[in-house]
């Protein structure tokens, strides 16, 4: 029994942690986005709220919690009330199957530093990334706009299109560590990152991680100049702000995937395992920054060819490759 | 996708590769430079005198109003943010009692300035004139009217008008004769 | 049927069409200065300008000079008509000033159009301008000759289509001018049309002078209700307020142009001192309570005395919704009226008029133009309906003959024949006429009784033998003339005139003449009233009825007896007898002053309604703005209120049978919306002559004429033709007459602060034997005295007029109402003259 309401008490304590964290880090993520795309384009970016305009997320988060949250009057209410907090949340629940770091010792108990250590975590981070489409997809049905419309239909194909390259450049990895379980892959990566080993595997994982965050230059759901704001078009207030907030915490579960999968996860010499996992997240979210400061958007042929005529079949050539590795 | 069908696919996918590193050098390299941006209201930039903003009624050289109130400019605008009424002035002269411009609705497209006929109305470069009340970006006449010519100092409207107002009689205007005796056959 | 060719187009037009007019049929507008379909052509601009490709003609022509005619081809749009048209544009620009800014023409000047179509956008000309002087035309037309392209339109109508004479050309060449040899105001009443006419800016609406432009009015279809033809303007409202009203054109009643009285006469509606509020007592309180204190009271004083103690006053200015719904609530309630009507001999008058309007009779006032004679009885057009003076013009000017049987001293800017005597021998002056003129055959086919009459005209009065030599030269005339008008008044005639003339009329008729019969009323829906007052008594004897004590209630509806009522000390001294005193009008009537409940009403423009003009005619004036202060007014003149309000400011005033519906109901729930349809409703189910009434949006633009004939509520015919009877006449009395004036007497247009400029001192017409007599020459002040009062006045002496007659205008600034009931005589000795300085 005590042991049961101490693992629930760590349970909370993790949950709260990392919670924190991660909305701590979305927020300020938004302020390194801004600022690194302004100095990617010559500007100075942020520069008003506090130095280097560091207090920008929380003047941001006042402002968008203040602003009155609009319904259109021909909006399917409770869809479109829902929406946003089902890409935020979907968002958020990936992030339970990453580990941050071996098991922690404290008063004689051992505490895996992951909340909760899934034998399919795999397939549970692809569900969730699959139902995160949801969000995308309804609000932009709910908000009964065409342009809206536009966004979500656009959300779902994309994501159809690439959560099959995303899942088959992650087969070679299963294979390599034997197992579906991510703190399971982490330990297979104590020798050698496997991005060494299957580069080709990184460079689709990655493309198509972008692809599923709805980023430059696959911003196409929202795709401003074509479609207004498309599926968040009629989103205002905080309830436009969860979109916002899934957005990036969407960038950092696909830093820290990017990370597990490839870069040898909380593995790294000196530094304690959080924060080198910490430090491969920003990476990876300075990298798609990059991206989104220099690439111009696809367009839907472009983006549809890339993945179903490239990443899918170099993924399967990937994967036969990889398995004749293996047998040999 | 580059389609030169005269390379092979693998040279063309090098340059493909090139010309995404050059991009990605690129703006790594801004990365480095100093920014371009002239920082608002600590540098305000010089601008040109025909920017488009803040409208005035300018005067003739004489200090007269020049705007005559023909109700061109409200006619013209395409947001209707402009009226006034027009009437007569003791000497003669047409003038608006009252003239009213919306800040709030108006687009600065300088259409006005176009359509005036009397240089009256203008455009200016302040542009500075935002306020936290919707009805204060209402101006009347008095907040309108400056005293200088503007853009255009030395015009007079009624020089060339041929009315007869206090600027002058019948015959006494730019590139007129004096006026006919209707009670001369004489040439 | 000539067939011609017009830009690929064919059609077919009436022998002696221009090909400019055959243009327009199709649709295609060939610009145009000179050239108007009222005026006809003169070939002065040029503009007009076309190619005739095939047929009689030959290259570049002006089209409004050429008839079409068969086989001809043109075309508007070749290169070389165009470049001509061009050409003469640029002439036409040369000396004209850089003024359209200043220039009240602007937005809608013909010339302005025409330079932005021809495409000559600058000036090449680097020459000095030509300039003029310009003149004061008075307070109506404001005169600005530089902008002058000769084009003639105005000499044209002034002299040629209106006759008068003091506006004209001048000097030669470029330097030719249009105005008068001296300065002054324009004599014609109907100089307003001149600016509607000049096709740039010569001639500009004073009035409205730098108020707005074409493009910022609201412009509305209406009439003019400032007398009795009705005739069709358009009004131009801005920011709640009139500011300008334009002849409207109308086949069948006013042509091209209107009247200076018509189209100046709309001031009353935006006047500052125009009640819009709801009183009790002198007290602003709301609509709501004013009807209920009304209703209370009304119905308190039906109950206590029987609903004979109450008595409705309708008008002959309002709509005839407001008559019908006033009809309905008297006939609901049981109270007396609705009067309309002075006196018997009113009555009799208009509603004769309206019965004997048969429709093979009635002629319309473009149909009096085609007339080949014309012979006016009781009338004086100038001063009563003065479009009707445009009309005799176009028939004179057509070779008609033009014959006036009046007392009044007619001025008329066309010559014509003039019978003057005294009202009360017109009628035996009229059946001597008739007489004359009648040949034996028609007199064989008469009826016994009218033979009988007819032979009892006594042709031995010394009247007939003084004018013995001018009836015989009318008599053959009319004899001679095969399309005659009858004119007929209904304001100084005895009540057997306008019997008379509609007999005088239907024997013609039977001659084989092609007759026509015209009276004038004394109301813009007169006709209307006459159609719905039924036998209700006249407004005296509703005056002998209160003095009585009888009638305890009276309501005025849009209807001022200060104004018209010559009693005056009578009328004051009865109204204070009333126990109560209901007053519903959009004029500062003074009765306001008296009322116990008052209630504002809207006018025409903001109600709009029905009238029914002299001829049976029912038109329709549409609403052309919710009414309320205007702005000008609201904001003294400065920019509007910066703040935002829900209402418009004095916006409670309804229309006057709104509030008749709200009394006749018994609670105040009236609903809004509806009610004029329903009172419609009722006037076609009580009056079926108005079953005909087409509906709201597809009211014909003429209007449609009723003709009641015999339905009208009346004695029969047969009673009203009377042997005429002369009065004994002693040369001691002078006959009294009070009569119209152009500006100065109607209600309505008293009103207006420029028409106030046009009026002329208010004085006395004397025959000069009459003057001789006693002692008087021009401009001396005499005072008339009268059983109830004296009125001092400047003596006119004219030899146009009946001898034996003194005629005094209802002048607005003239105290006339002392002198008592409208017809009577005064012996010599009443007329005084007094020196400047004594008080009279």
């Amino acid at each position: 029994m005590l042991t049961w309401i101490a693992g629930f008490i760590l349970l909370i304590v993790k949950l709260g942690i990392v919670l924190g964290c991660m909305l701590f880090l979305a927020a300020y993520l938004v302020w390194a986005e801004r600022k690194l795309l302004a100095r990617l384009q010559v500007r100075y970016g942020p520069n008003r709220a506090g130095k280097f305009g560091l207090l920008q997320p929380i003047a941001d988060s006042i402002k968008m919690i203040t602003k009155e949250d609009i319904v259109p009057e021909a909006a399917d209410r409770i869809i479109f009330l829902v929406a946003p907090a089902v890409v935020a949340t979907t968002a958020l629940l990936m992030f339970a199957v990453v580990p941050f770091g071996s098991s922690l010792k404290i008063w004689g108990r051992e505490i895996p530093l992951v909340i909760s250590d899934l034998n399919v975590g795999l397939l549970y981070v692809f569900a969730l990334s699959s139902l995160g489409v949801y969000g995308v997809a309804l609000g932009g049905w709910a908000s009964n706009s065409k342009f809206a419309l536009l966004g979500g239909i656009r959300g779902a194909a994309q994501m159809i299109s690439y959560e099959l390259s995303l899942g088959l450049s992650l087969i070679p990895i299963v294979m390599l560590a034997q197992s579906f379980s991510l703190v399971d892959i982490v330990q297979a990566q104590a020798n050698y990152p496997f991005i060494f080993v299957q580069p080709i595997s990184f460079a689709i994982f990655f493309i198509s991680a972008v692809a599923e965050s709805k980023r430059i230059p696959f911003d196409l759901p929202e795709a401003e100049n074509e479609l207004g704001a498309g599926f968040h078009m009629e989103y205002s207030g905080m309830r436009f702000g969860l979109f916002f907030i899934g957005e990036y915490v969407h960038i950092q579960v696909l830093g820290a995937l990017a990370a597990v999968f490839f870069l040898g996860g909380w593995r790294g010499p000196w530094l304690p395992p959080p924060v080198w996992l910490l430090l491969k997240i920003i990476l990876v979210a300075l990298v798609m920054i990059w991206i989104r400061g220099t690439l111009p958007r696809l367009r839907y042929d472009q983006l549809m060819e890339l993945g179903w005529k490239v990443l899918v079949p170099a993924a399967l050539i990937n994967i036969v490759i990889t398995g004749a590795f293996i047998l040999i | 996708m580059n389609t030169d069908k005269n390379e092979s696919p693998m040279t063309q996918i090098l340059a493909d590769l090139k010309a995404l590193a050059i991009g990605f050098a690129t703006t790594f390299k801004h990365l480095f430079q100093k920014p371009f941006t002239e920082e608002y209201p600590e540098y305000k930039r010089p601008l040109p005198a025909r920017s488009r903003a803040r409208i005035i009624l300018t005067r003739d050289p004489d200090g007269g109003e020049r705007c005559v109130a023909c109700y061109l400019c409200s006619a013209v605008c395409p947001v209707s943010c402009i009226s006034m009424q027009s009437a007569e002035q003791a000497d003669g002269r047409r003038y608006a009692p009252w003239f009213r411009i919306n800040f709030g609705r108006c687009i600065y497209c300088g259409l006005c300035e176009e359509a005036c006929p009397t240089a009256a109305i203008q455009l200016t470069p302040d542009f500075e004139m935002c306020k936290q009340d919707i009805l204060a970006l209402v101006y009347e006449k008095e907040d309108l009217l400056v005293d200088h010519g503007g853009k255009d100092k030395q015009y007079n409207f009624y020089q060339y008008a041929g009315v007869v107002t206090d600027v002058g009689e019948k015959g006494t205007h730019i590139k007129e004769e004096k006026p006919v005796n209707i009670r001369s056959n004489l040439p | 049927m000539p067939k011609l060719i017009i830009d690929n187009q064919e059609i077919d037009v009436q022998p002696g069409t221009k090909v400019i007019d055959a243009a327009e049929q199709l649709g295609i507008m060939i610009p145009r200065f000179c050239y108007h379909p009222a005026l006809g052509s003169v070939g002065a601009c040029r503009v007009c300008a076309v190619k005739f490709l095939q047929g009689p003609f030959k290259g570049v022509q002006m089209s409004c000079m050429i008839d079409a005619k068969d086989g001809m081809v043109v075309s508007t749009t070749d290169e070389e008509a165009v470049d001509f048209r061009k050409y003469v544009i640029e002439w036409l620009m040369l000396h004209h000033p850089h003024d359209c800014p200043v220039c009240d023409e602007g937005g809608h000047c013909l010339l302005q159009d025409m330079t932005v179509a021809g495409g000559h956008g600058l000036r090449r000309y680097q020459g000095k301008k030509r300039t003029h002087h310009d003149q004061h035309l008075g307070p109506l037309v404001q005169h600005e000759m530089n902008r002058c392209i000769q084009c003639y339109r105005c000499s044209r109508f002034y002299q040629k289509f209106s006759g008068y004479r003091d506006l004209g050309v001048l000097q030669i060449g470029e330097r030719v001018y249009f105005g008068r040899y001296q300065a002054g105001t324009l004599e014609s009443p109907f100089s307003g049309n001149l600016i509607d006419i000049c096709p740039t800016g010569v001639y500009t609406d004073k009035p409205s002078r730098f108020i707005g432009r074409r493009w910022d009015y609201e412009r509305t279809p209406s009439l003019c209700i400032n007398c009795s033809l009705g005739c069709h303007t358009v009004v131009s409202t801005r920011y709640r307020e009139i500011v300008r009203q334009e002849a409207r054109f109308s086949e069948a009643v006013n042509g091209h142009f209107i009247c200076d009285r018509g189209r100046y006469g709309f001031f009353y509606a935006s006047q500052e001192k125009r009640p819009r509020y709801a009183q009790i007592n002198g007290n602003e309180v709301s609509w709501e309570k004013s009807i209920q204190t009304a209703r209370d009271q009304l119905n308190r004083i039906s109950q206590e005395s029987g609903p004979g103690a109450v008595a409705s006053v309708g008008s002959v200015r309002s709509s005839l919704e407001t008559q019908a719904a006033l009809s309905r609530l008297c006939q609901k309630k049981g109270w007396q009226g609705p009067v309309y009507w002075i006196d018997h001999g009113q009555e009799m008058n208009v509603k004769t008029a309206a019965a004997e309007l048969a429709d093979e009779l009635a002629v319309s006032l473009r149909d009096v133009e085609q007339a080949d004679y014309i012979l006016a009885v009781g009338a004086d057009p100038v001063n009563e309906a003065p479009m009707l003076v445009l009309a005799l013009r176009q028939a004179q000017r057509m070779g008609a003959k033009v014959c006036f049987l009046d007392p009044r001293p007619i001025g008329l800017p066309f010559s014509f024949q003039h019978i003057s005597v005294a009202p009360q021998a017109m009628d035996l002056i009229l059946a001597h006429l008739l007489k004359e003129t009648i040949d034996q055959d028609t007199i064989k086919g008469l009826e016994p009784h009218e033979k009988k009459i007819f032979d009892a005209i006594p042709n031995n009065s010394h009247l007939v033998s003084s004018n013995q030599k001018l009836l015989n030269a009318v008599a053959n005339d009319i004899r001679l003339s095969q399309r005659l008008v009858i004119v007929c008044g209904t304001d100084v005639v005895s009540e057997t005139i306008p019997e008379r003339a509609a007999y005088f009329a239907r024997l013609l008729a039977k001659m084989g003449k092609q007759v026509g019969l015209f009276y004038l009323l004394p109301g813009a829906n007169a006709f209307g009233a006459a159609l719905l007052s039924d036998d209700a008594p006249t407004f005296g004897r509703i005056l002998d009825e209160i003095e009585a004590g009888l009638v305890r209630a009276l309501v005025l509806v849009e209807n001022d007896p200060y104004g018209y009522y010559p009693d005056r000390p009578r009328l004051e001294r009865v109204l204070q007898q009333l126990d109560l005193l209901l007053v519903m009008d959009y004029l500062d009537v003074r009765t306001i002053q008296d009322a116990d409940v008052f209630l504002p009403t809207l006018t025409l423009y903001e109600a709009g309604g029905f009238f029914v003009n002299q001829e049976g005619r029912i038109q329709k004036a549409s609403i052309a703005y919710q009414g309320g202060h205007p702005i000008s007014q609201f904001s003294n003149g400065n920019h509007p209120p910066r703040s935002f309000r829900n209402q418009i400011p004095g916006k409670e005033a309804q229309p006057a049978w709104q509030a008749l519906i709200e009394l006749a109901n018994e609670n105040s729930a009236t609903p809004k919306q509806g009610v004029r349809a329903d009172i419609l409703a009722w006037l076609v189910k009580t009056h079926p002559l108005f079953s005909k009434l087409p509906p709201d949006n597809a009211f014909p633009s003429d209007g449609i004429r009723i003709n009641p004939g015999k339905d009208i509520h009346f004695r029969s015919a047969a009673d009203r033709l009377v042997v005429p009877t002369l009065a004994s006449e002693s040369a001691d009395q002078m006959e009294l007459i009070t009569v119209d004036w152009t500006f100065g007497t109607e209600e309505l247009s008293t009103r207006s602060p420029h028409l106030r400029k046009m009026e002329s001192k208010p004085c006395v017409f004397m025959h000069s034997n009459d003057a001789a007599q006693l002692d008087i020459s021009e401009g001396d002040k005499v005072a008339v005295r009268s059983d109830t009062g004296i009125v001092s006045i400047h003596v006119t002496i004219t030899d146009n007029m009946a001898p034996g007659v003194l005629i005094i205008p209802r002048h607005q600034r003239l105290d006339w109402q002392h002198l008592g009931a409208s017809k009577i005589t005064v012996s010599k000795d009443q007329i005084r003259k007094i020196r400047e300085e004594e008080p009279c």
